[in-house]
């Protein structure tokens, strides 16, 4: 490769990424919902922001960077998928999500905290939803066999999970709410 | 099916192909469902990052701090040990998986190669160096890549080489799209098409898409994140040429020393010897100092039209003795243009026959400033068509030698000591994409300038 960052600069890149890693991770899950796409995307990203790391000046929005290079990977990523998913992505979607992303003010990183939090009020059954779901990362199918339900009945659980996540995080975060 | 219900699938992608793409259209247009879409996103998005922490968050176990682990310095540390053993382990390594396959070889020849180079091979991560001909490069993602000789590619993984030096035209299926042709100045990413790219060692490249769409990423960038993108009969040119770095120094005295079989060479540097080229693109700027002295027919783009004119000093010469002649012209890629896109291409030499010609200076020589260089039709009272050669498609760069009755006729008749030429290309090209042929000037810093050859009769030779 023939722009290698100077070794020294290894350190302060690790640092920055490690600060926002969840938070890109979390960009990049919300414009790809597919994980292993999502993965992979992450991935590569944590590589061509290694690469390119020379271009960005320290003491600037190292996020919003991270955020632009993943951006462009998602573009690019829909075309070169080798898997031949059925399940592609409209750039100008994709576009139009980021927007709505990049005009959000609350910090992911409170948000992610007070997504914490409120993991830890779900009742059991909606717990077991998500680890079913993301963890052990089984498709809605699955679920329904593992849970003795309906597809349906799933998709409406995790819409009222989600809602109820949605509802936590809030009021967590706005304290008028409190 | 309620709005909820498809945001909700469109996120475990359970919507079927023509669903998920009204969902998607719907969302972009419909504020109220997008944003609705983006709070359900965000939310799976943060659950999907944190998704390794889940089983400690979601721990029947409701005494469970989160917050514990992260805050221990040692945790940040075997993060960041990880993270380090995850960025060094990715270097580029040598690996033995075939990539590519040489599928197609018509007249070519090869430069020592660290891969195959026989029809058919089966090719790993590794580079190619075509000398002459064409060959075809079908790597396994589908996608092919034409070499025009002289080219230099770097086969880096199925969906990516690198164009060090020469021409490519690659022809991408949907399978491959994605595929990225690298050079020094860009970043080709294919989005389904059929595009050239062309590079050379003096640092431009040149992408032009024949069908389809591409995005072109400039490595020099200082936002990486940017890309542009080029839709079907567009070009992006990078880079200008410039001269010789200053590393290298043109040697001038080792082309005058070498006097081969009694010819004495007279470079186009030597006295009041000069050479140029014009454009007709309505340019006030002068192609002075240029490592490249350019030629091009074309009706389709006659702003792309350029002719070299070549002057030489003879002054040391005793015209009277000589008994021989001969032009030599190195050729060059000029990384403009493809190969594909012209024939075999006839060039004419053309002699000036009106002294008053010989007086044009390298720093105003352009297209308008010089209504006889650039007239259609060159004068038959100032010019003489002394000789034609013919470069073949994929010629690999080489002397052109014009030696003919005409040129030492032409010499011997020109009353000053100024000898001035004009070099056309007669071909027209079959798109406005065709190869750009470029010959060295004086300012090349390896190649031998054009130069004019003379030879004496021995016995009146010192």
């Amino acid at each position: 490769m023939s722009e290698e960052t100077p070794e020294p600069s290894a350190e302060s890149y690790l640092v920055l990424l490690n600060e926002n890693e969840k938070s890109l991770a979390a960009y990049v899950h919300t414009l790809v919902p597919n994980l292993a796409d999502a993965d992979d995307i992450i991935q590569s990203c944590k590589i061509v922001m290694w690469k390119h790391f020379g271009s960005f000046s320290e003491g600037t929005n190292f996020l919003a960077w991270a955020r632009k290079i993943a951006l462009n990977q998602i573009l690019n990523y829909r075309r070169s998928e080798k898997r031949r998913d059925r399940f592609s992505q409209n750039p100008a979607f994709v576009e139009s999500i980021a927007r709505e992303l990049d005009s959000q003010t609350e910090s992911p990183d409170r948000r992610s905290e007070a997504l914490h939090q409120c993991l830890q009020k779900l009742p059991d059954a909606h717990r077991k939803l998500i680890l079913l779901r993301y963890y052990e990362d089984r498709d809605i199918g699955e679920i329904a066999i593992l849970t003795k339900r309906t597809d349906s009945a799933v998709y409406r659980l995790l819409s009222r999970v989600r809602a109820s996540l949605s509802d936590c995080i809030s009021n967590t975060l706005s304290p008028s709410a409190l | 099916m309620k709005p909820d219900e498809r945001i909700e699938k469109a996120i475990h992608q359970q919507l079927s192909d023509e669903e998920w793409a009204n969902f998607q259209e719907e969302v972009i247009k419909d504020e109220t469902l997008r944003k609705a879409y983006v709070e359900a996103a965000t939310l799976h998005g943060s659950l999907a990052a944190s998704r390794d922490l889940l089983p400690s968050l979601l721990a029947e176990k409701q005494d469970l701090n989160p917050s514990k682990l992260k805050s221990l310095p040692w945790a940040i540390a075997a993060a960041l040990v990880l993270s380090l053993i995850a960025v060094l382990a990715f270097r580029p390594e040598k690996n033995q998986e075939i990539v590519a396959t040489l599928s197609e070889a018509t007249n070519a020849r090869w430069a020592g190669s660290e891969l195959p180079t026989n029809k058919g091979a089966e090719l790993s991560v590794g580079t190619l160096q075509l000398t002459e001909g064409m060959a075809t490069l079908q790597f396994e993602s589908g996608a092919t890549v034409t070499m025009e000789a002289p080219a230099t590619v770097e086969i880096l993984s199925k969906m990516n080489c690198r164009l060090l030096e020469g021409s490519v035209v690659a022809d991408v299926p949907e399978s491959a799209h994605g595929f990225t042709i690298k050079t020094r100045e860009m970043e080709v990413v294919d989005l389904g098409t059929r595009f050239g790219l062309t590079t050379s060692e003096f640092g431009h490249s040149h992408v032009y898409v024949f069908e389809g769409e591409v995005e072109v990423h400039r490595s020099k960038d200082e936002h990486p994140g940017e890309a542009q993108r080029l839709l079907t009969g567009n070009a992006l040119h990078i880079g200008e040429t410039t001269g010789p770095t200053g590393d290298e120094e043109i040697d001038r005295r080792s082309a005058l020393d070498t006097e081969e079989g009694g010819w004495i060479p007279f470079p186009t540097f030597v006295g009041r010897g000069k050479d140029g080229y014009i454009r007709q693109d309505g340019s006030t700027d002068t192609k002075a100092n240029e490592p490249l002295l350019m030629v091009k027919h074309t009706s389709l783009a006659p702003g792309n039209e350029r002719r070299t004119v070549l002057t030489f000093d003879l002054a040391d010469a005793n015209l009277s003795e000589v008994i021989d002649a001969k032009l030599t012209l190195e050729t060059e890629s000029s990384g403009l243009g493809f190969s594909a896109m012209v024939p075999d291409s006839r060039f004419a030499l053309y002699g000036v026959i009106d002294d008053g010609l010989d007086q044009w200076e390298e720093t105003e020589l352009l297209w308008q400033t010089r209504p006889e260089f650039s007239a259609p039709e060159l004068s038959e009272r100032s010019f003489k068509r002394l000789d034609e050669f013919e470069i073949k498609r994929g010629a690999t760069p080489s002397t052109i030698e014009i030696d003919s009755r005409h040129l030492l006729d032409f010499l011997k008749s020109n009353k000053n000591e100024l000898m001035s030429f004009v070099l056309v290309r007669e071909t027209d090209e079959l798109d406005k994409q065709g190869l750009v042929h470029a010959f060295a000037s004086k300012e090349h810093p390896r190649s031998r300038p054009p130069t004019l050859w003379i030879r004496k009769n021995p016995t009146s030779a010192r």
